[in-house]
């Protein structure tokens, strides 16, 4: 099972301070503080199919702290996108079904939840925002109208006061003039607005956490650059943690604290965003980093890895990135299923003889070593 | 448009393309217009969507040309025209020193062989009701006399070349992932021995872990077969790791131009630096200033008639200024680096000044307009 060694909470608290310190992405100091909102820990979402059960999400175990942004990294089919949506509970069923694990978030388990209470949490405390702003808002409803339905459904705020959030909600965002901006359509704002109006409908709430699922779709860089700049903004000015979900280490590089990195259902790797960079362990997180081309530089010969991804219906029940390894491993080293231990203050890894170059400085950690 | 003998053709040098003795592609002021009507009873003035507006460059053999920009600034569209899948407005496409407008059959045939593609989405470009040795092969059934029994054997011998093993000839599309399904279009796009195979957006499609195979295998193939690649991509870090050389495109005009190195070395154009300056790092510590232009993209409907980056340029654009009015040419700043040249596109230290994103500044600008808007009322 995915299972932490745990350092005290001493030693953790100090860690934070010192990591608060560090600039870790290009926007100046980071907002991340010590207070975790949000905590999955152990989540299994599993689908019945009729080739077998998929297992989508297979113990899935992390942690969001308040003005932190969380990059969770991995190829389609790696349960990265199911794990957020088993967040929200969204998660279709059948043939989903969440089976083990818990969601705590300001000291609840969502997972308990009635679906009543479970609406309450849905665009409140936690909420969503899309990536596509011309296809996210609804042509025939004012800025207004659109931005005020989530605080007259979570805040049951009428009248003024629900003016008074609308207009502050959009001007978190930056718009300018949003006294006026409220009554337009999204036909009458450019593009670049209209990105900040999804912006202001996903902070309208106070939500304690974001959830930004990239879609594949290709964005333009600038436009891309634009909608970072402006979740960066929201996360400045209202404090929240933001789950960033996406494939692209790019985007991890310039966005986010720390990140953890998933495969088949699985994370492999979780660390602060420098020491995933600098001193990566898994050979499946190497080997994301590496295969990018850079722009600094003219780079020979990409390296690539090999293989494709797995079929979830069908995972070995050790570890699944074994075939795609590029270490020498006797078979039954592929066979155990490895653990997910913490090797260094808040850097885990998921210990295995076939992906891990260094299985044997640290192999003291786990039992199968 | 003028009508040409096919022998013996002289082709123009054009601004940043001037013929070098292996170019095998010279595409010469090339403009591609859409007539997107404006006018009611043939009264008013007709309305032009200028997609690609006279655009001219090389590709040699043997190299890869890349064509970057936003999505609308005509660079899918040029590949179109290139393919044939659109004709062209105005200007000239030579084929091995040949225009191919005026080709005869036999030779449009030939152009027709030497010249493939590769689609985006490998989702979309492969037919789900035909099996992957029906798709690899037909275009061996339409240009070639081979047998039945050849053709399979070609296939076959296709699918390793890609990386895929020949038994799969038997198998449907939705039977691979995506960058499997990107090696069944490559394999298509080789089946008739092309010379020139054009790239759209090839890897953008695909997970960042399949990205770098295709690369490399693109790469290979090009090595092995001496192909020449004309690649549409808006990922420069693709582009610079793929391409020999490149093309910066704004509302369908070449901005800057030359050998991809120069160019990532040292960009001119400040719209070039933008679009670097945007691009994702590749590393936590990198930081770069990030360069925002005032404005968005203007439409490409009836642009002015001056330089088009105009509206987008933090300079003050004096309007009786010749290149307001009239478009710019491509100068040649160094050897193989071309540029538009004018006194507000150059990406001098007042235009960078001018346009690093400054997110104090903005706070204020909305609090003045704040303040602006409260007074008011």
């Amino acid at each position: 099972m995915a299972q932490t060694s745990t350092a005290t909470a001493e030693e953790r608290e100090h860690i934070l301070e010192d990591a608060a310190e560090v600039d870790s992405d290009g926007f100046g100091p980071s907002a991340a503080t010590s207070e975790v909102v949000l905590d999955v820990n152990n989540l299994q979402t599993h689908f019945a199919t009729r080739w077998g059960t998929v297992k989508a999400v297979d113990g899935v175990t992390y942690s969001v702290r308040r003005g932190e942004t969380l990059g969770v990294v991995g190829e389609s089919g790696s349960g990265k996108s199911v794990t957020a949506l088993s967040i929200m509970r969204l998660v279709p069923s059948p043939p989903g079904h969440i089976v083990g694990g818990e969601v705590v978030l300001n000291g609840r388990n969502l997972l308990e939840l009635s679906e009543r209470e479970m609406t309450q949490v849905r665009g409140g405390e936690v909420s969503m925002i899309l990536q596509d702003p011309m296809t996210a808002l609804n042509p025939v409803f004012t800025v207004e109208n659109q931005v005020g339905e989530a605080i007259r459904i979570h805040q049951r705020l009428r009248g003024k006061d629900l003016w008074d959030s609308i207009v502050d909600a959009l001007r978190k965002v930056r718009i300018p003039a949003p006294e006026t901006r409220a009554k337009d359509y999204p036909h009458q704002l450019s593009g670049g607005m209209r990105q900040r109006v999804v912006g202001a409908i996903g902070i309208s709430t106070s939500p304690d956490v974001i959830i930004a699922d990239e879609p594949t779709t290709s964005l333009d860089v600038t436009i891309q650059a634009a909608y970072l700049r402006l979740l960066r903004q929201i996360q400045r000015e209202a404090g929240v943690g933001i789950i960033f979900i996406t494939h692209d280490f790019g985007i991890v590089a310039k966005m986010c604290d720390r990140v953890a990195v998933m495969y088949a259902g699985r994370i492999v790797e979780s660390a602060d965003v420098r020491t995933i960079f600098n001193s990566p362990l898994h050979e499946y997180t190497k080997a994301l980093i590496n295969s990018v081309p850079k722009l600094e530089e003219k780079t020979g010969r990409l390296p690539q890895i090999e293989g494709q991804p797995p079929l979830l219906y069908n995972l070995p029940e050790g570890d699944a990135f074994a075939p795609r390894s590029p270490l020498e491993y006797e078979e039954e080293d592929a066979n155990v299923r490895p653990e997910l231990v913490e090797v260094a203050p808040g850097h885990q890894v998921q210990l295995s003889r076939a992906s891990v170059a260094d299985f044997d400085k640290y192999k003291h950690l786990v039992s199968y070593g | 448009m003028a009508t040409e003998t096919a022998t013996p053709v002289v082709i123009e040098d054009a601004p940043g393309a001037s013929n070098p003795s292996d170019t095998i592609l010279q595409v010469r002021r090339l403009r591609k217009w859409f007539d997107v009507g404006g006018r009611f009873l043939g009264i008013g003035q007709r309305s032009w969507l200028k997609a690609i507006d006279d655009v001219s460059f090389d590709v040699r053999e043997r190299r890869t040309f890349g064509l970057v920009g936003e999505s609308g600034c005509g660079k899918t569209t040029t590949l179109k025209v290139i393919l044939g899948l659109e004709e062209p407005t105005e200007g000239h496409i030579f084929w091995q020193g040949e225009d191919v407008a005026t080709m005869t059959r036999a030779g449009r045939r030939e152009f027709r062989r030497s010249v493939q593609a590769v689609f985006q989405d490998p989702w979309s470009s492969l037919n789900p009701r035909m099996r992957v040795q029906a798709i690899v092969g037909e275009p061996l059934e339409i240009a070639t006399t081979m047998s039945r029994q050849q053709i399979r054997d070609r296939v076959g011998d296709l699918l390793v070349e890609v990386g895929l093993n020949p038994y799969q000839m038997n198998l449907y599309p939705h039977e691979f992932s995506g960058g499997q399904r990107q090696r069944i279009g490559i394999a298509r796009a080789l089946a008739l021995n092309p010379k020139l195979i054009c790239l759209d957006e090839p890897v953008s499609a695909l997970d960042v872990s399949i990205r770098a195979q295709i690369m490399n295998l693109l790469v290979d193939l090009q090595n092995e077969h001496g192909l020449a690649y004309l690649l549409v991509a808006h990922n420069l870090a693709t582009v610079r790791y793929m391409c020999h050389e490149m093309a910066v495109m704004y509302l369908g005009v070449v901005q800057e131009m030359g050998d991809t190195e120069a160019i990532f070395n040292n960009p001119l154009h400040l719209y070039t630096n933008a679009l670097i300056s945007a691009a994702l790092p590749s590393h936590p510590d990198i930081t770069r200033d990030e360069i925002i232009l005032p404005g968005e993209v203007v439409s490409p409907i009836d642009p002015p008639p001056g330089d088009v980056f105009m509206t987008r340029t933090p300079i003050e654009v004096d309007q009786s200024h010749q290149y307001a009015n009239e478009r710019p040419p491509l100068i040649e700043m160094e050897p193989n680096h071309w540029v538009v040249e004018t006194p507000w596109s150059l990406a001098t230290d007042e235009a960078l000044q001018a346009s690093i994103y400054d997110e104090e500044a903005e706070i204020r600008a909305s609090e003045e307009e704040r303040r602006r808007l409260a007074s008011m009322n």
